[in-house]
């Protein structure tokens, strides 16, 4: 280790890139290594509204963990970052490409097509959901048109959910952005190769545009990961966590521990489990990615 | 936070070893600022004296903080104008929003001790903010400046912590049914009397696919609140006493919950369900149902039924009568003060923040100013200064009448905690979608609510 | 034949993404029994005072003031925010140093930990340097590239491009800064309009943290005064004249967004990979 030579450009010294890096330490140390370990020394403690604290080593730790509110926010909360990722991914990748395409007008629709994360958590955005899901809404109007019988989407705490679902896949700019941000770095001329050479154009997407952009998508799933497994607005607005805490994640519990309950103590206790959950679906895609790469070597 | 001192500065020096010169000195400008940082983020504490008031008003700025909409702001601000011309002094200096994340706000302001001088507050904040009674400035301490003298007695206690006077209520409120007069009049039904009626009418409605009343477990809660109105009355004991003690048994809670059941079941109301599918999460002044009049009754508090009354497409919103038992009994509805006011225990101008508060409270032109825009006025003398300027009429102040007449309760502070709302929504949630008897229900909520309590005021008391 | 169903496709899209904006127009003009009761977006009639009254506001101030205000703590946050994360995904990506493993893992971390427990804290250390009501909580993380998602995002772009870049550069004999401004800067500007893009919005909508720094309605910026008559609590509940505040609010983030998406477009001739 203490002779290790480090692969600069000649000349370089191996602290320059920590001298630019210097204001992410900095940053971190102040903005979240100090909040953190407040956080976790909180968690430790008994706090709650106005009450001194006591330390109480790992009791709410104990406490969460056999507690049916937390058990129910986890399975919710794994259960929606489990079919909203892939989906969401699977959309704005989609609509990239569309917005990749070289056709008239097209500023008018990548525009469009980030306004609903524009309007983000707004008032209108829980009322146009009204509109579409409650019982005499347009989707059961839609369904029963089709023949379908309509479904109690509100109500049911097995179909709540997938509102929520639906809603941040209506919100899919952000993610969009950055593929088309990586779709514009591959080089015109390998298309233009695979189209003389007959590829259609479904394949050549396939063949040529998704080994190209992995390493975004990589990056998309994990902040897409991050976010869902973080989620709170969005059930916040749209169903306040009912019916029945079907749609209870664990970014609400957090929540109203912390401001509603005043339960500070438990409340922290709790971000350093979803933290540690968080950790460890990053951790085993990383794992996966990085075995497959090695794989492939 | 001296773990997290040390170990910081381990670090940073363990880095700061490595460097070269260049590197060294930003290191070590980084390492004083942030250790700088630290230090004044750790080892500075609060100040807890508590000032004495001196009894004269000084020259100061103070800081007065509400939530609310529109209307109150605008009333406000021309209130203070006012105070300014009387008192040009002492500049107050406004501090407001919507309610919308205003108790997170103030939550992080009281707890770093750099709370407004004067605040306008919640009721439940009473408890949550100063369970001991310390948590706000002691008002008894300032009677010089403030006039308590046309206020009730039971109304002024409200405001009481552990015999220290925290706070004082701006208005009292009380929830009332109001009904949309033209389906009522359409169907050729009354406004229900009794309890009897009422469930009586479910049958009426049903006929037509209507609801005669709207009951809910949101932020409201207004299910379990109707519920226990009605135990309280047939049992004459409390539900939860002003220091915090269930006084219902388990079986008082059982029976509430069957009532409540026995509503849905005769179709005085939608079930959970139903209503969730047609509302979403909506309040119910949002509702398509209660606009277009399927759902043709609400209970509320009269201080904030003007939006229901304002939405409907067609009819008007009218005050139905206080349910009272077949024998007559009219007991258990209940009362609280919808706000109050309360003076920071940091502030270094008690006199002078009692002073304003008293010109908010007190002062007739002032209360002509503010109209009902926090509620018809708990102070004797504002009241009458509405009165005599014919500010007081619509539906809030019918429904404050009534309750007058009536022989009512006062909710505890205990009683609105978030928590112990969320275990009456979760009893009537699981009842509502059959998941378990009321028995087993009325179980688990004495339970927990016992276990909360008496965790609540231990740790608190 | 092709070319008409991609338009036919994207025009529906567009077009449900759009009927909200759509429909927040026209609810700014109607009254509260007729925003919930219907869909459909036109208003029975349409006055501009409700517009109006919204621009003037309750407080002694106009929109015109919280835009002002907003503008303020936009600006220096999206300049800072850009250059420290660019600086920072430089650093990561083209230098080996000491504990890269170690750094780059807290890089990660960073983004782990559920933002909500970072408030208290941190209002506690604002409140001891005395910094509460400026805007300087508000600004100064942007300054420490305290998102380390574009950190994270950047590194990612900077990767793509080939080292040889950097070498060429070199041996024209540019140093360390030159080499990233000139050379590696302009071919992922694409990216760094897009992370310009997500701090303007962001900041636009960020409601809590201005809540509870700012004390002073003189400060608040729009998001505040967006809220500032929703009172769920109270005696009236005027939807359209909140509507019409948002409707307001969200017009520069908009307009933001349809000038910066033709930088997205631009990368693709200024980016030195496929030029």
């Amino acid at each position: 280790m203490k002779h290790r030579r480090y692969k600069n450009p000649v000349g370089v010294s191996k602290y320059t890139g920590l001298l630019l890096i210097s204001p992410f330490i900095t940053g971190f140390l102040i903005f979240t290594l100090y909040p953190f370990v407040c956080s976790f020394v909180i968690g430790m403690t008994d706090q709650h509204s106005m009450v001194v604290s006591k330390f109480v080593g790992f009791t709410n730790y104990r406490t969460i963990l056999s507690s049916d509110d937390f058990r129910n926010a986890m399975g919710v909360t794994l259960k929606y970052a489990a079919i909203l990722v892939p989906l969401k991914l699977a959309v704005s990748l989609f609509t990239a490409v569309l917005l990749n395409l070289e056709i008239r007008g097209i500023g008018f629709f990548r525009t469009s097509f980030y306004i609903p994360s524009i309007l983000g958590a707004n008032l209108s955005v829980a009322v146009m959901w009204q509109y579409l899901f409650t019982s005499n809404g347009l989707v059961n109007q839609f369904l029963e048109l089709l023949g379908l019988s309509p479904v109690s989407w509100y109500g049911d705490p097995d179909a709540a959910l997938y509102i929520i679902i639906l809603l941040r896949l209506w919100e899919f700019g952000s993610t969009m952005i950055i593929f088309l941000a990586a779709l514009r770095d591959i080089p015109r001329d390998i298309h233009d190769a695979a189209k003389v050479d007959g590829c259609g154009c479904i394949r050549s997407f396939f063949i040529i545009t998704l080994p190209q952009i992995k390493g975004v998508i990589f990056v998309n799933l994990i902040l897409q990961t991050i976010s869902a497994l973080q989620e709170f607005n969005a059930p916040y607005i749209i169903t306040g966590g009912g019916p029945l805490k079907s749609t209870y994640t664990l970014g609400m519990l957090i929540y109203d521990e912390m401001f509603k309950y005043g339960e500070t103590g438990y409340a922290n206790a709790v971000s350093w489990i979803l933290f540690a959950i968080i950790v460890s679906a990053v951790g085993l895609m990383y794992l996966i990615t990085g075995r497959k790469e090695r794989g492939k070597k | 936070m001296p773990i997290l001192k040390k170990y910081d500065i381990i670090f940073i020096v363990s880095l700061y070893n490595r460097g070269d010169e260049s590197v060294k000195k930003i290191y070590f400008l980084i390492t004083a600022v942030f250790c700088t940082a630290l230090l004044s983020a750790c080892e500075k504490k609060k100040s807890e004296t508590i000032l004495n008031p001196d009894g004269k008003l000084d020259k100061c700025t103070l800081r007065f903080s509400w939530w609310g909409g529109d209307d109150r702001h605008k009333a406000t601000l021309e209130a203070i104008e006012l105070w300014n011309t009387i008192h040009p002094e002492i500049e107050i200096v406004p501090e407001y929003g919507g309610w919308d994340g205003w108790t997170e706000k103030v939550s992080s302001q009281i707890s770093g001790g750099t709370e407004p001088d004067i605040m306008q507050i919640n009721y439940d904040w009473l408890v949550t903010f100063s369970p001991d009674g310390n948590g706000f400035y002691d008002l008894n301490k300032l009677d010089s400046q403030l006039d308590f003298s046309s206020f009730d007695k039971e109304v002024l206690s409200f405001g009481k912590v552990n015999g220290k006077l925290n706070a004082v209520t701006v208005s009292v409120t009380g929830r009332g049914l109001f009904y949309n007069a033209d389906v009522y009049r359409r169907i050729g039904a009354e406004f229900p009397r009794t309890w009897d009626e009422l469930i009586a009418l479910g049958d009426i409605f049903d006929r037509e696919n209507l609801y005669p009343l709207d009951l809910d477990i949101q932020s409201g809660g207004t299910a379990w609140y109707l519920s226990i109105v009605y135990v309280q009355q047939t049992t004459g004991r409390e539900f939860i006493s002003m220091n915090g003690e269930l006084g219902f048994t388990a079986e008082d809670i059982k029976s509430a919950l069957d009532f409540y059941i026995e509503m849905e079941n005769h179709g005085v109301i939608r079930n959970i369900q139903t209503r969730t599918d047609e509302d979403g999460n909506a309040a119910l002044y949002q509702s398509p149902e209660f606009i277009g009049g399927n759902v043709a009754g609400v209970l509320e508090w009269g201080s904030s039924v003007g939006k229901y009354e304002s939405v409907l497409l067609e009819g008007t919103l009218q005050a139905g009568p206080f349910l009272t038992s077949e024998n007559g009994r009219s007991g258990g509805w209940m009362i609280k003060p919808s706000m109050l006011y309360a003076v920071s225990k940091h502030t270094k101008y008690p006199d002078e923040a009692a002073a304003f508060m008293d010109f908010m409270l007190n002062n007739k032109d002032c209360a002509r100013i503010l109209g009902t825009t926090r509620g018809i006025p708990a102070s004797g003398f504002a009241e009458e200064s509405l009165e005599q300027n014919g500010l007081l009429t619509g539906l809030s102040h019918e429904c404050d009448s009534m309750l007058e007449k009536l022989d009512t309760v006062t909710i505890s502070p205990y009683m609105e905690l978030p928590r112990m709302k969320e275990f009456y929504n979760t009893a009537i949630e699981q009842v509502s979608y059959n998941l378990c008897d009321t028995k087993t229900a009325a179980d688990e909520m004495h339970n927990s609510i016992t276990k909360y309590l008496s965790r609540f005021k231990g740790e608190n008391g | 034949m092709k070319k008409i169903s991609v338009y036919l496709l994207m025009t529906i899209i567009a077009a449900i993404m759009l009927y909200p904006l759509l429909w927040l127009l026209g609810a700014s003009f109607k009254s509260n029994s007729e925003i919930f009761s219907s869909v459909w977006f036109i208003p029975k009639s349409i006055d501009l005072r409700i517009w109006k009254n919204a621009w003037e506001t309750v407080t002694p101030y106009t929109m015109g003031h919280y835009f002002l205000n907003t503008f303020i703590i936009i600006i220096p946050k999206t300049f800072f925010s850009v250059i420290s994360s660019v600086l920072v995904a430089y650093g990561f990506s083209r230098f080996d140093f000491p504990l890269k493993r170690f750094f780059s893992a807290l890089l990660v971390t960073g983004m782990l930990m559920p933002a909500i427990v970072k408030i208290m804290p941190l209002y506690l250390l604002w409140r001891n340097i005395g910094f509460l009501d400026t805007y300087i909580p508000l600004v100064f993380p942007s300054v420490l590239a305290e998102e380390s998602m574009f950190v994270f995002i950047l590194i990612r772009f900077f990767n793509s491009i080939p080292r040889e870049f950097d070498e060429a550069a070199r041996i024209d004999g540019c140093g360390t800064l030159a080499t990233l401004f000139r050379v590696l800067l302009p071919c992922i500007k694409p990216a760094v309009v897009s992370i310009a893009v997500f701090t303007f919005l962001w900041t636009m909508n960020d409601f809590l943290n201005p809540l509870i720094f700012i004390q002073s309605v003189e400060k608040y910026p729009l998001s505040l005064s967006i809220r500032l008559s929703v009172d769920s609590t109270g005696q009236n509940y005027e939807q359209c004249k909140i509507i019409a505040v948002s409707v307001i609010g969200l017009i520069p983030s908009v307009a933001v967004f349809a000038l910066a998406q033709k930088k997205f477009v631009s990368g693709i001739t200024a980016g030195g990979l496929s030029g």
